[in-house]
């Protein structure tokens, strides 16, 4: 087990090397400056020269990912073109939201997910499966941006029943120091991580659904029934336990996805998380945000699917004795 | 499932807890005529909270709450001559010699951590914006000061090369006065980084609370603000990714005013809302389709096309720019009748200029060898088709809906017009290097042409904001004129008028639009009063009266 986790950790380290240097190249070479004009008004090109110099741009690219990569390895992400701060205290503050964002997504995507899987499991073939079946297409064929477009129109905008934006109240709440001001930061957080979590609940629910009713076929299924189980007992925890294991990889897989729906759904719902700031650092060409961004994003994909690896031999045993 | 239910009740009553208690406001108990919070959407955020170093509109509208200038332009909006400027930090001034200003600092004024503002903090201010190494937007237009001396803790010189119309005007508007003795030891290089840009220590009527990066910036005023007491006790800016979505916040209830409502739809939305009160006042941009006089990466040799005065004449006769700005702006904008925005006081719609006049363009083009000989729709001359491309920048909605029309005028008229939308960067990298045929581009203008016209349509301008390289010598000696040598406003007006009436004669550009902006507050807000140049620049004398009052406006945080 512990020669199986060096090499995941060495791949890995391996691949959020690859997607730093990749992304490095690309967003260098890319057409675009980051300075120009600054509201409408022209920026004088002795102040982007001094900008340009003091950021070593004008130096060989080469040099500058040198440099990078030794200051990297020192855990220093760099500073800022645009918002003139070290990248590691502008991540520091998007960060957590982000990840609040990206964790109650994920709770809502698996936990909605797995309800309904099992709902319709039960059902199979009947009205309440076939309803909420293509209900669960239709969500999951939504894109991420227009499912929230719709909810914050529907939901903050005509009813008036969230609001239509941000983290929290910002003249009741400036701090979240008290009762009433987590409650109001769950009521800010609901449509945004309902946005992310019901697509990729969507998806859960069918992955469930056909894993669940894979299970309920075999002998072992059979056999609790004839011992007289209730159809509850025989359906919640002989068969989903063992219907688990897919879930287990699209843990894995969801990682990704909520991050990449967050940028989205945190532009949609001005949700200060690091999606954001990321779009906003891509428009301004800010470099070192952009490279920091995804080695950030890569990390966690990369955490995610190795925490995903390791819940896999925790379901499944067999897994875990071939692993050593 | 007996067991479920009672677990399905608790979980409704602590969700039910949860919406109560987030739906009970914590109730302060400030009364009177200074109390409130005022919440700005606004699209945009500082970057940095050091006016020196950033010219940004955002860092400017939060900067003039927490640093004060020695003097501020009224609300006539004249540059010229110092009788409509407002004492601030100077509480008088006098002029010693034709070129030699003294104010006189109010002995009342304070820095937040209670020192007296003096003529040191000034002397300090003038050498911090014009060194190299801070590398302030500002520093060209302080170019035409000499020195900046102290007489004495409260007396400071200004002393300037030569003497010109604005002189008052640049000593007291492109400045904020900052602290030198919290400032003095920051490394001059390292200006944009310091640590004093997110947390600033200032003299103005409010005072820095908290910034938190992609969400909010809140100020509380102070109490003890030497030229008066603001009647709004909090000011917070919300951050949004665009305006539309700071529009939307308002329209919700989630903010109370939004300074520009950019889009007829928002003006609408928003007017028709019984909660909010709008307010229009001039804007300080204008948008044009500027033509690059020089060949496309190459500055040496002539445009093909647009080398050819007659051939941009022409250009221009072709546009309908009242139906273009109908069709974009309805009545939000007005046709420019030249270079600026309808905040210069130099707009005179009597100035003359190109017409629309498409017969005669027609004419024009046939005349120059333009004719659509092979019959496919697109006028040609010696095999060439009379075509170009026109860059755009794919952030503003605005021009690219300017490009659409623009496309479509152009083809009626047989001339072939291919879009390069491109991201915001790469349009301002291609612009300033001048790899385009013609750009749609925007300027925010100062109250003054003296600064905007000689650095985007003279030769100055080269490598600059000029990004067309026009350049007539015959129209630079007026505006040098304009600049420098005229002595009354009127006079400075009729030398301007006749600079962009020539301007206006060689096409350099096509004028679209020049903006009025319209701005919302919430109607509980009273004497809103908004100052062209810089909408919050007068924020400090709004106020909630006593009676309207809500709950959000007394709760103490």
């Amino acid at each position: 087990m512990a020669a199986w986790l060096v090499r995941r950790l060495a791949a890995s380290i391996a691949i959020v090397w690859a997607v730093v240097t990749l992304t490095f190249v690309i967003v260098h070479l890319a057409h675009g400056s980051p300075c120009g004009q600054s509201d409408g008004r022209p920026v004088a090109p002795e102040t982007c020269a001094a900008l340009i110099r003091r950021f070593g741009l004008d130096r060989p690219i080469g040099i500058q990912y040198v440099k990078y990569l030794g200051a990297l390895l020192r855990g220093d992400l760099g500073e800022s073109l645009a918002l003139h701060r070290p990248v590691a205290d502008a991540l520091a503050e998007a960060l957590p939201n982000t990840f609040t964002l990206t964790l109650t997504a994920l709770v809502i995507d698996f936990a909605l997910g797995l309800a309904l899987g099992v709902y319709q499991a039960a059902r199979e073939r009947r009205f309440g499966d076939i309803a909420l079946g293509n209900a669960a297409l239709f969500v999951n064929s939504m894109p991420t941006f227009w499912l929230g477009l719709v909810l914050l129109l529907l939901l903050a905008q005509w009813l008036r029943l969230f609001p239509v934006g941000g983290l929290r109240d910002l003249v009741l709440c400036p701090r979240m120091d008290s009762l009433p001001c987590l409650a109001d930061f769950a009521w800010h957080l609901t449509l945004p991580a309902l946005t992310l979590g019901l697509v990729g609940a969507a998806g859960t629910a069918r992955y469930q659904r056909a894993a669940l009713l894979e299970v309920v076929r075999q002998d072992f299924v059979r056999t609790a029934r004839a011992k007289g189980l209730p159809e509850r007992r025989v359906l919640l925890v002989h068969a989903l336990r063992n219907a688990l294991l897919p879930l287990v990889t699209l843990f894995g897989l969801t990682f990704p996805f909520l991050l990449t729906g967050a940028v989205l759904v945190e532009t949609v719902f001005a949700w200060p998380g690091m999606g954001r700031l990321a779009v906003t650092a891509i428009l301004q060409r800010d470099y070192p945000v952009v490279t920091a961004a995804a080695l950030i994003a890569s990390v966690m994909v990369v955490l995610g699917n190795l925490l995903a690896d390791v819940l896999y031999g925790v379901a499944d045993p067999r897994i875990r004795v071939r692993a050593t | 499932m007996p067991t479920i239910r009672p677990t399905r009740r608790l979980t409704a009553a602590a969700l039910a807890g949860l919406l109560l208690v987030a739906a009970c406001a914590r109730k302060g108990g400030c009364t009177g005529d200074y109390c409130g919070t005022l919440v700005i959407a606004t699209g945009g955020e500082p970057d940095v909270l050091l006016p020196v170093v950033s010219d940004r509109a955002i860092t400017r509208d939060v900067t003039d709450q927490l640093f004060l200038k020695l003097a501020d332009l009224g609300l006539s909006g004249n540059t010229v001559g110092d009788e409509d400027f407002q004492p601030l930090l100077a509480e008088r001034w006098e002029w010693d010699t034709p070129t030699t200003l003294v104010f006189h600092l109010d002995p009342r004024a304070r820095w937040e951590d209670g020192r007296a503002v003096t003529a040191a903090d000034v002397a300090f201010t003038y050498d911090i914006y014009t060194d190299s190494l801070v590398s302030s937007p500002f520093r060209s237009s302080l170019r035409h000061i000499a020195a900046v001396t102290t007489r004495d803790s409260l007396t400071v010189v200004f002393r300037f090369r030569q003497r010109y119309p604005e002189m008052f005007y640049d000593a007291v508007y492109h400045m904020r006065i900052l602290p030198s003795h919290l400032l003095r030891e920051v490394p001059r290089s390292q200006w944009r980084s310091a640590a004093f840009g997110r947390a600033p220590v200032g003299d103005g009527p409010y005072r820095f609370v908290a910034w938190r990066a992609g969400e909010s910036l809140e100020l509380s005023a102070d109490s003890t603000f030497f030229l008066g007491r603001p009647h709004l006790r909090r000011l917070i800016w919300r951050f949004t990714p665009d305006q539309q979505v700071a529009v939307t916040q308002l329209i919700a209830g989630d903010a109370d005013a939004v300074e520009v409502l950019v889009t007829p739809d928002n003006v609408q939305r928003a007017c028709a809302d019984a909660r909010l009160a709008c307010y229009p006042y001039k804007g300080s941009a204008y948008g044009y389709v500027g033509f690059n006089l020089a060949a496309p990466g190459d500055s040496t040799k002539p445009h093909p096309l647009f080398g050819d005065r007659e051939l941009r004449r022409a250009l221009f006769m072709t546009v309908d720019r009242g139906a273009l700005l109908h069709n974009v702006f309805g009545d939000l904008a007005k046709v420019p009748p030249g270079p600026m925005s309808q905040l210069s006081w130099t707009w005179d719609p009597e100035t003359r200029e190109l017409p629309h006049d498409s017969a005669r363009a027609a004419r024009t083009l046939t005349r120059l060898g333009w004719t659509d000989s092979d019959g496919d729709g697109i006028r040609d001359r010696d095999a060439h088709p009379l075509a170009f491309r026109l860059l755009v920048p794919t952030t503003s909605a605005v021009r690219r809906q300017y490009a659409r029309l623009l496309q479509e005028q152009f083809r009626t008229m047989g001339i072939d017009v291919q879009l390069d939308e491109v991201d915001f960067s790469v349009f301002n990298e291609r612009a300033r290097a001048g790899r385009f045929d013609a750009l749609i581009n925007a300027w925010n203008t100062d109250p003054t042409p003296s600064s905007g016209i000689p650095q985007s349509w003279t030769r100055a301008g080269f490598g600059r904001s000029n990004y067309g390289r026009y350049e007539n010598p015959a129209f630079e000696r007026l505006v040098d004129r304009a600049v420098a040598s005229v002595s009354s406003r009127a006079e400075a007006k009729r030398t301007w008028r006749a600079a962009i009436e020539m301007l206006n004669q060689d096409a350099p550009g096509i004028f679209l639009f020049a903006t009025e902006n319209v701005a919302a507050v919430h109607k509980r807000v009273a004497d809103v009063r908004m100052r062209p140049d810089s909408w919050s620049a007068l924020v400090r004398t709004w106020r909630i009266p006593a009676d309207r009052l809500t709950d959000r406006d007394r709760v103490e945080r």
